[in-house]
């Protein structure tokens, strides 16, 4: 997390205990973090600082998300955004994007989620694509779609594998169950039913029953995470 | 010419109407030339008798029977019969005008006055040759006490034959009146009822996808165009509902959502607090699950909300059925797998709607995952698409617990609930089916569910069939074909 503590982070937010909230959460993380309680101060503060992310209500007072996201998108075309909604439909969306936003998350959200998207955004670019991800002594080999533990093979589905990869890419983070849902199914599943938690505990039980050490950890009332145990 | 049209109901009633006033006018017309002439010929004829008496039976005692002859072959010449002419003093007749022409009458036939009554009265004869005459006689006193008659008549066949033809003429005119009336009337009701044609049509679209449009007006100052003023305000009307409506979703789903979100994150900071107790980090987990809950529940009630108001865009494009559950069993297979039950699936040919790929496969979740959650270990799921007539249809048949009979209305609602403890121990939120209804609506199809309480349950839902020419079927929504990774072992 050494670069970290450069980033620049502005949070438009007239709700000021999210505000508070975000901008706790993103400190903790090492990131310096300027708060606009409406769209006049966000837009005088994205003008006046060269930030590296702006997280913006789309419902904030005296300038409304969408006006602020064009005014600003003016000026600086390259700086992210990420977008906080309290509107879900697709429309809602894909207007969002043609505004100029580059992601945006629909409240109420886990901290973990908001995380994980700053830090993709951020980032942006240097993902890893190496063809081998390893995880503690986890192998995942991204060519032949095999996957090992401690060098056994271990047989997974096509859900399995993109449930693991994903759990793999993201190491130590939590992923939430909408994130899961998002990235490994779609968003019709999204609500209904309890299908992370049964793949979940199908994988698990493939590469942690026999070891001493389970790697795949359920975050009670947020997600799941995968653990190296390198440390402990 | 339908049968409850406006149109044919005002012209059937009219034509009734008209009917009616020809008939009642066709009778005092026939009435009243039956009376005029009869009347007439009757003044003619007490006339003539009466003019007889003063002209030549007054001064017939000093001037003498040939002089009355004379004078009367003059006035009244054998040949003459119009009218009927007799002087008769008793059997004796003093003079006579000749038979009757047109038609004929021999006057020879006509019986002597002989019943009181007749006297200075009209009397109905019927002539030999079967004609009905009238006749006319007066009873004249003579100074030296005789009693000379004089009778005038004539036949009544003219007056009938009159009659006759005013008869016919107007039981022709009067079906021809009424035809022409009611081709007439029925083509002339259409110019007034266009309008109405035009407006119902319009009034059939609006709605249909946005209310954005207004019904013609009808400048015709009548009730037409304050009807149609009317219906372009009451669509105003409910623009402005649905647009509050719109606005309270967006409101309220704001509102919960900030206070949510603040819920969840103050949790989630409270759980990083090194060494808490177990006890308290399992309450902070099991509130962070319940927000998540509420939180699913909130988007579900938004996305019902739209979708029935019409807010929700959907899109339209050839969807295959059979590829929309093939690729969503596919990722629902291990939640059946778990509780050893065998989902399967009978696809028939490849069955095209018009709609939304997304929103066809939540409906499939939702149905598969229902039954998946209602049927015990090592039950049967099936899903089979078919097509019936212009429907095509994707029925999902569980071995499950199955719904009583008294709940299967109700398992549409929202947030019903056919059996309270075991859905909500599996976390649902008790929208799915009313998101499955909502979503089968907007494409125009429709959802159904039977079920034998104890044997299992089975939830249809009909579209309206996409019926492909040959070729352009391969255009398949490319989100369906997300998240398929091909991996060895499988």
């Amino acid at each position: 997390m050494g670069m970290a503590a450069a980033m620049r982070i502005l949070v438009v937010e007239d709700e000021q205990k999210v505000s508070a909230l975000i901008k706790r959460g993103l400190t903790s993380e090492r990131y310096a973090v300027d708060v606009a309680a409406d769209g006049i101060e966000g837009l005088e503060l994205a003008e006046a600082y060269p930030y590296d992310l702006m997280i913006l209500d789309l419902m904030v007072p005296r300038l409304t998300g969408p006006e602020l996201l064009q005014r600003v998108r003016r000026n600086n075309t390259f700086l992210p955004v990420l977008v906080l909604t309290a509107l879900d439909s697709i429309d809602d969306k894909v207007r969002l994007f043609e505004l100029g936003a580059d992601d945006y998350l629909t409240k109420p959200f886990a901290f973990a989620e908001l995380l994980m998207r700053v830090k993709a955004l951020l980032r942006r670019g240097p993902v890893n694509r190496s063809s081998t991800l390893r995880v503690g002594e986890l192998e995942l080999d991204r060519l032949t779609q095999q996957v090992r533990r401690a060098g056994k093979r271990i047989e997974l589905t096509a859900k399995e594998y993109a449930l693991l990869e994903y759990f793999m890419q993201n190491e130590e983070r939590v992923l939430s169950r909408n994130m899961i849902i998002e990235h490994v199914w779609d968003q019709s599943f999204d609500g209904i039913t309890n299908i992370v938690d049964v793949y979940v505990r199908h994988l698990r039980s493939k590469v942690d029953d026999g070891n001493p050490f389970k790697m795949i950890r359920t975050v009670r009332g947020t997600g799941y995470t995968i653990r190296s145990g390198n440390e402990t | 010419m339908k049968r409850n049209s406006l149109r044919s109901r005002v012209t059937t009633f009219y034509l009734g109407m008209l009917a009616i006033a020809l008939v009642v006018f066709s009778a005092a017309v026939y009435v009243g030339a039956k009376t005029f002439l009869t009347r007439s010929l009757e003044q003619k004829l007490r006339n003539n008798a009466h003019a007889i008496i003063s002209d030549y039976l007054v001064p017939l005692e000093h001037k003498g029977e040939p002089w009355l002859v004379e004078e009367m072959t003059e006035s009244y010449p054998p040949g003459y019969s119009d009218p009927f002419v007799r002087v008769s003093l008793g059997t004796r007749i003093l003079y006579q005008s000749g038979d009757m022409h047109d038609p004929f009458v021999s006057m020879s036939k006509v019986p002597l006055p002989s019943n009181q009554r007749w006297f200075n009265a009209f009397h109905r004869e019927t002539a030999a040759s079967g004609q009905r005459i009238v006749l006319y006689t007066v009873p004249f006193h003579g100074t030296n006490g005789s009693v000379i008659f004089v009778e005038t008549g004539a036949s009544v066949e003219p007056i009938r034959r009159v009659l006759r033809s005013l008869l016919l003429i107007m039981l022709l005119a009067t079906p021809i009146i009424l035809v022409v009336a009611a081709v007439g009337g029925y083509l002339l009701m259409s110019q007034p009822l266009k309008p109405v044609v035009v407006l119902t049509e319009r009034a059939e679209r609006v709605g249909r996808k946005e209310l954005g449009e207004r019904l013609p007006v009808i400048p015709s100052g009548d009730e037409l165009e304050r009807l149609s003023l009317a219906l372009n305000r009451m669509i105003e009307r409910l623009e402005q509902a649905l647009a509050h409506n719109h606005r309270f979703s967006a409101d309220a789903s704001h509102e919960l959502r900030t206070p949510l979100t603040i819920i969840r994150g103050e949790l989630e900071s409270l759980i990083q607090v090194p060494s808490l107790p177990n006890s308290v980090m399992e309450c902070i987990g099991s509130a962070l699950e319940e927000s998540t809950r509420m939180a699913k529940i909130v988007h579900s009630l938004m996305t019902i909300s739209r979708l029935d108001c019409g807010e929700e865009k959907i899109e339209h494009a050839p969807v295959n059925l059979v590829d929309v559950v093939n690729v969503t069993l596919d990722h629902m297979g291990l939640l059946a797998e778990e509780k050893h039950i065998s989902l399967r699936f009978y696809p028939g040919s490849a069955t095209f709607v018009m709609g939304d790929a997304m929103r066809l496969k939540q409906i499939v979740v939702n149905l598969v995952d229902n039954a998946i959650k209602y049927t015990q270990d090592g039950g049967e799921v099936s899903v089979v698409v078919t097509t019936e007539g212009e429907k095509a249809i994707l029925r999902v048949t569980d071995t499950g617990i199955g719904i009583p009979a008294g709940a299967l209305p109700l398992v549409f609602d929202r947030f019903y609930r056919a059996d309270q403890a075991r859905s909500r121990e599996s976390g649902g939120t008790g929208l799915g089916l009313s998101i499955v209804k909502a979503i089968c609506t907007v494409h125009g199809g429709a959802v159904f569910a039977e079920s034998v309480e104890g044997k299992g349950a089975t939830f249809w839902i009909e579209l309206p069939l996409l019926r492909l020419d040959t070729r352009v079927e391969t255009n398949v929504d490319p989100m369906l074909e997300t998240a398929r990774r091909p991996v060895p072992g499988r």
